[in-house]
């Protein structure tokens, strides 16, 4: 059972210039002393083709985590736009938090944002090379999708079934096509069944 | 009318396990989730009234918990309703409890907005099972709670403190698929697929009946042996048995375990089996002789042919027989007692519905009492099962107003639990709400969030933000607006009002749960039934079965932009893969250093205590240094540590619990040329070494103090030995040979110029940035370093030949003292006068009596200063009792004084915690003892004036805690007493009428 649970993610300042950091309010209970500092993470899709696009924006450590309901602001700079291919610059994409605990992700929250231009002019005939600093960010903050992953919470490995969710290494992933477990693939729009877990 | 509206929820997935609670306002159902178990918890009232149902304000449902991996196979309340226990496919046991009420919350993402109303939080995972567990069943008084699996196991577990476990029943040889207690406790019985039923006793857990021969011929499998136990203990009625090739519900005699009667009449394997928890006796007919009838229970079984027969032991046919009632097979059955027309019954089916079946106390008759009840236990077996409280006299008192009615059952409920010796309970583990917040609102604190977080980077560079906590976990306290914890009343008006007034209307589960009607299939009826029944029956032809879809069709919400997204969507739920930036494994690795040091500290710090221990405690402190230092001379073998000889004491400052709170040391009496080290203060940690004559330049020897904070060092020179030190996390002091006082910044910044003190210095103390010098000569001086405020100099109240024993500086600043004549003194700035808070010889002390009113829920304030400076085991109260030939006035008036001076006490030590401590204490005597005018005056302090206006000087404040606050706390108390409801009436609506404004 997850001892982390995610109750609310306030998605601050937003909508917002796309050069802006972005800011989520994450408000999570914890049902006892976490011995371990839980990772966020907030990856940013660069483009809906390919995940060598995704920036991992930052990465913060939260702790320590004793029992209770605990709040907390992640702030990430705005994605490198070097890194953002110039087609997939305007238009929707995704902004993904993550966290994880003994290296193992149990909750994965996302929002599809939608990057456009303010200046209708600009709208109209937008310029082969995206002017950034022309575009508005503007996460779809009243839908976030939320995929929850059973993990080991104690320290030994005490559970077989866990192992399918823990984060292949590096070099393995490489090979293998996307981890998607089995069952947790939802049809568009549906929820995972997983996304239900809730305290 | 014996049967009225059989209604039914929905869970869409089969529903193993249905039971109501203990109090009728709610029930639990477990079953399968979307691909976990799930329990879920409704609201009562809608399935008992129409129009509840209609009122879209009225949540059906309460609270939903996804937390089982796999299906549930079966929940239970405890009996005092403050637990519920859920076994299911995955092996686990959980046990739940209601956690306070924040406001409706959904579930976070989750697009069906279907608001729990309620919070449930899983207290206890009970883990030994190693295959699915079938059923759970608490003892009577919940003294062990009972779970059965396919491991052909039963574990009892010890309820009071879970997770211990009590011992595990071996002996079947198949899936165990039913438990129930005997309801003197003494047996338990457990029915499993080995084709047998064995009885189990509860003071050697051993097997005393193995019951094979009814169950000899049974054959193919059922789900659940729901078997079950007749609440006068007499007759234990078993889920499927054969009998002429038949099946029956078996009846064994708790007499020689004789199984010569069974229920017959069902086509397909009994799966469950439920009396009603009450006994009963026959109606008196008005006009008839009032004939004693002889008292007998009522009984529910279900069957896999989906039909649901009840029966009456006092009856020879079933009193009535409901037939293809669901789609498929029944799989449990709770009974509700208190409905407003008599008594109900919930059955759950694999179908996936709940139906509600309403019995008039016509057709069952009167149910006994629990007085009766327990009458004819103690007839019966001697004993009684009665808890002996506050009933009898509740029963002649009318309550006036639901709020306390509510409180009432609530203490109740807690006072069942705390029955009997050692109950450590889970309670007692759960951490206590204790609001965080210091009266700052959430959007307040939201606002600021990012500013005032506390962010760090660790040894490695990376971000590390330390979370605010807006809420310790809070299993223990029940927010007292909650609307269905109102019982359910006769008037059902008042209810519904707060439940309207509760429901706020950013959640709508009305919406979320259209209800769907369809007709229900035409129930037959095949069994003799009584004439009445049929009549029942025929009512039922046009009720309806209500379908209610809490699993509304999710609708794409961004329908637009469909093609980039459905690229995008997987991203969603794949898990992060080897992504640039940081991978897992350093967090992990990374998160873990930062939290090796305080372990660290806190050996270093038992390593000391340990030492301290070895000396005698009641030093004296105003003896000289060199006593002190010849007293070290003489250990040094002790204390050798690496060729140095160490010395490390710790001064009375009160360690607290928690390591986050900082713990403020003090290195004294330093021996010339020796390296002393200490941790001053935990959180951040921060070391203090001092070193005397480390070099000697032109004739004069330095001293060399070095601190070490979070890593960060630094050091300084002293042109004198250093004689003693301290530091709290914000300051460092050090006092040297030569009288002259540093004061330190945590980073090493001098904070004050040197500080020339009369008279050698005998004590420092530092507390958050406060410095307490105690001298020699008997003067006492302390300065608030942040605002370089000199406090003036003090001289210690010192009688005839006393001496100062011991002394602290608490937190906020305030010189506390203890004498060696047993009094403590503290320094009260208002009145800028040293008042007494403790003195050991008080006979006040000695015969206050106040252990009635120690609360079980609080914690013994053990650790403020208060409790520091009247010894931890204060022995109030240890004369009270051979002081009972006192009168009773005296010691009441006795008490009385001493609770007044606890809490002026700790008022002027401005001890927060420690005062609300006494408070509660003193409330909760005040309400014992019936002084109305005192408690009156109480409560009008702590309310205030409701209107503002600008002559009044009431603060709504003491030591930060908000006085309205406390009185909210006090207010339970208060209803203890019956005496007191209009008290507690007219400043429950004062507090209303505030809130709202």
């Amino acid at each position: 059972m997850a001892k982390v649970q995610v109750l609310n993610v306030a998605v601050l300042d937003n909508p917002s210039p796309f050069g802006n950091p972005f800011q989520f309010e994450i408000t999570f209970e914890c049902m006892e002393d976490l011995p371990e500092d839980l990772e966020w993470k907030i990856i940013y899709v660069g483009s809906a083709e390919s995940e060598e696009y995704d920036q991992v924006l930052d990465s913060v450590l939260v702790g320590p985590v004793p029992a209770g309901r605990h709040m907390f602001v992640f702030q990430a700079d705005a994605p490198n736009t070097g890194l953002i291919p110039e087609s997939d610059a305007v238009g929707v994409t995704v902004v993904l938090i993550t966290c994880t605990y003994r290296g193992q992700e149990f909750i994965r929250i996302g929002y599809y944002v939608n990057n456009e231009y303010t200046d209708p002019e600009l709208r109209e005939n937008p310029p082969l090379k995206p002017d950034y600093t022309q575009l508005q960010r503007n996460i779809l903050a009243s839908n976030p999708r939320v995929t929850r992953f059973h993990i080991n919470w104690e320290g030994s490995a005490d559970k077989m079934e866990d192992s399918e969710n823990v984060d292949p290494s590096p070099n393995i992933s490489s090979m293998l096509p996307p981890s998607c477990i089995p069952g947790k693939m939802p049809p568009l729009g549906l929820m995972p069944d997983n996304s239900m877990d809730c305290m | 009318q014996s049967l009225t509206k059989p209604r039914k929820k929905e869970h869409c997935k089969p529903i193993f396990s249905v039971d109501i609670h203990p109090d009728g306002t709610k029930f639990a159902t477990g079953g399968q989730g979307e691909d976990s178990g799930k329990v879920m918890i409704w609201n009562m009232a809608p399935v008992l009234r129409e129009e509840d149902e209609k009122n879209e304000n009225i949540p059906k449902m309460l609270c939903q918990m996804d937390n089982h991996l796999a299906c549930v196979n079966c929940v239970r309340w405890s009996n005092n309703g403050l637990y519920l226990a859920s076994g299911g496919d995955d092996k686990l046991v959980m046990v739940w409890k209601r956690a306070a009420f924040i406001g409706p919350s959904t579930v976070f993402g989750s697009s069906s907005k279907l608001a729990n109303v309620e919070q449930w939080r899983c207290v206890t995972i009970l883990r030994n099972h190693t295959g699915d567990v079938m059923d759970v069943a608490w003892s009577p008084h919940d003294v062990w709670l009972a779970s059965c699996s396919v491991d052909n196991t039963i574990v009892i577990w010890n309820a009071r403190k879970f997770p211990e476990m009590v011992t595990c029943l071996r002996g079947h040889t198949g899936l165990v698929k039913g438990l129930t207690w005997d309801p003197v406790g003494k047996y338990i019985a457990s029915q499993a697929d080995d084709h047998s039923l064995k009885v189990w006793r509860t003071v050697d857990w051993q097997m005393d009946a193995n019951i094979t021969k009814p169950f000899s011929e049974c054959g193919g499998t059922t789900h659940v042996l729901r078997l079950s136990w007749s609440p006068d203990g007499q007759y234990l009625v078993s889920a499927h048995a054969m009998n002429n090739s038949g099946p029956t519900a078996q009846i064994v005699e708790r007499d020689g375990w004789k199984t010569n009667m069974d229920f017959v009449g069902h086509r397909k394997a009994v799966t469950v089996v439920k009396f009603n928890p009450k006994i009963f006796k026959k109606k008196q007919k008005n006009g008839s002789s009032p004939k004693p009838g002889c008292p007998y229970c009522c009984c529910a079984v279900g069957s896999k042919d989906r039909s649901l027969s009840v029966w009456l032991t006092s009856l020879k046919r079933p009193l009535v027989v409901i037939h293809d009632l669901f789609d498929k097979s029944i799989m449990d059955i709770s009974w509700i007692i208190w409905t407003l027309t008599g008594l109900g019954m919930l059955v759950c089916s694999m179908d996936g519905t709940v139906a509600y079946l309403d019995f008039s106390l016509d057709e069952l008759g009167d149910p006994l009492s629990e007085e009766e009840k327990n009458s004819i236990h103690q007839n019966i077996y001697g004993k009684s099962l009665a808890i002996t409280s506050t009933e009898a006299q509740l029963s002649t008192t009318i309550i006036e107003n639901p709020e306390m009615l509510k409180y009432q059952q609530e203490r109740q409920n807690s006072a069942q639990t705390n029955i009997g010796p050692g109950c450590a309970g889970p309670e007692s583990s759960a951490p206590k709400l204790n609001s965080v917040m210091n009266g700052e609102s959430l959007e307040d604190i939201r606002k600021n969030l990012l500013k005032k977080q506390v962010e760090t980077r660790t040894a490695d560079g990376r971000r590390r933000i330390t979370p605010l906590c807006i809420a310790q976990l809070d299993t223990g306290d029940f927010s007292p607006a909650l609307f269905n914890s109102a019982p359910i009343l006769p008037s059902g008006s008042s209810m519904s009002n707060q439940l309207t007034s509760q429901l706020s209307s950013d959640s709508s589960p009305g919406q979320a749960s259209s209800l769907g009607l369809r007709p229900s299939h035409d129930p037959m009826l095949t069994s003799p039934p009584a004439s009445s029944i049929a009549k029942g029956l025929e009512d039922n032809k046009d009720g309806y079965k209500l379908r209610a879809s809490f699993y509304p069709c999710l609708l794409l919400t961004s329908a637009s932009k469909i093609e980039p997204m459905k690229a995008l969507d997987s991203r969603f739920t794949e898990r992060s893969k080897a992504t640039p930036g940081v991978t897992a494994a350093i967090s992990s690795t990374a998160g873990l250093t930062p939290l090796d040091r305080p372990k660290d500290g806190i050996s270093a710090l038992k390593d000391i205590k340990s030492k301290e221990d070895t000396s005698s405690d009641s030093e004296d402190k105003m003896a000289t240094i060199n006593k002190n230092l010849s007293f070290s001379k003489r250990k040094p073998e002790l204390l050798m540590d690496g060729g140095e000889v160490v010395e490390k004491r710790k001064k009375g400052r009160p360690r607290k619990e928690k390591m986050a709170a900082p713990i403020d040391m003090t290195v004294s009496y330093i021996p010339v040329g020796r390296c002393v080290c200490v941790k001053v203060s935990m959180e951040p940690s921060v070391f203090l070494e001092v070193e005397n004559e480390v070099s000697v330049v032109a004739g004069s020897k330095l001293s060399q103090l070095r601190c070490s904070r979070d890593g960060r060092d630094w050091n300084t020179l002293l042109p004198s030995s250093v004689v003693t030190a301290a530091g709290s996390s914000d300051v460092l002091a050090v006092a040297c040979q030569d009288r002259m006082l540093s004061v330190f910044s945590s980073c090493g910044r001098r904070l004050l110029p040197a500080i020339q003190l009369a008279t050698p210095v005998s004590a420092v103390h530092c507390s958050s940035h406060f410095v307490m010098v105690l001298t020699a000569g008997a003067t006492l001086s302390v300065w608030s370093v942040g605002a370089i405020l000199p406090k003036n100099l003090l001289f210690v109240p010192l009688g005839a030949d006393s001496t100062v024993s011991q002394s602290l500086l608490t937190q906020q600043g305030v010189p506390v003292i203890g004498l060696s004549n047993g009094k403590s003194y503290c320094f009260s700035s208002s009145l800028e006068t040293w008042t007494l808070i403790a003195d050991k010889g008080d006979s006040l002390v000695q015969c206050a009596d106040f252990r009635s009113c120690l609360s079980t829920h609080d914690a013994p304030a053990s650790s403020g200063p208060l409790a520091v400076m009247q010894g931890r085991n204060l022995n109030a109260g240890r004369l009270a009792s051979r002081l009972s030939s006192t009168p009773h006035h005296l010691q009441q008036s006795m008490t009385l004084a001493f609770l007044e001076n606890q809490l002026a006490s700790a008022l002027t030590l401005q001890s927060a915690q420690e005062y609300r401590y006494w408070l509660l204490i003193y409330a909760r005597f005040l309400v014992n003892e019936g002084s109305e005018y005192r408690l009156r005056e109480l409560c009008k302090e702590l309310l205030g004036p409701v209107h503002k206006s600008a002559s009044t000087a009431w603060e709504p404040t003491t030591l930060g805690l908000r006085k309205r606050e406390l009185l909210r706390e006090v207010l339970p108390v208060i209803v203890e007493n019956l005496r007191f409801q209009r008290l507690f009436t007219e400043y429950q609506d004062q507090l209303e009428l505030l809130r709202n404004k």
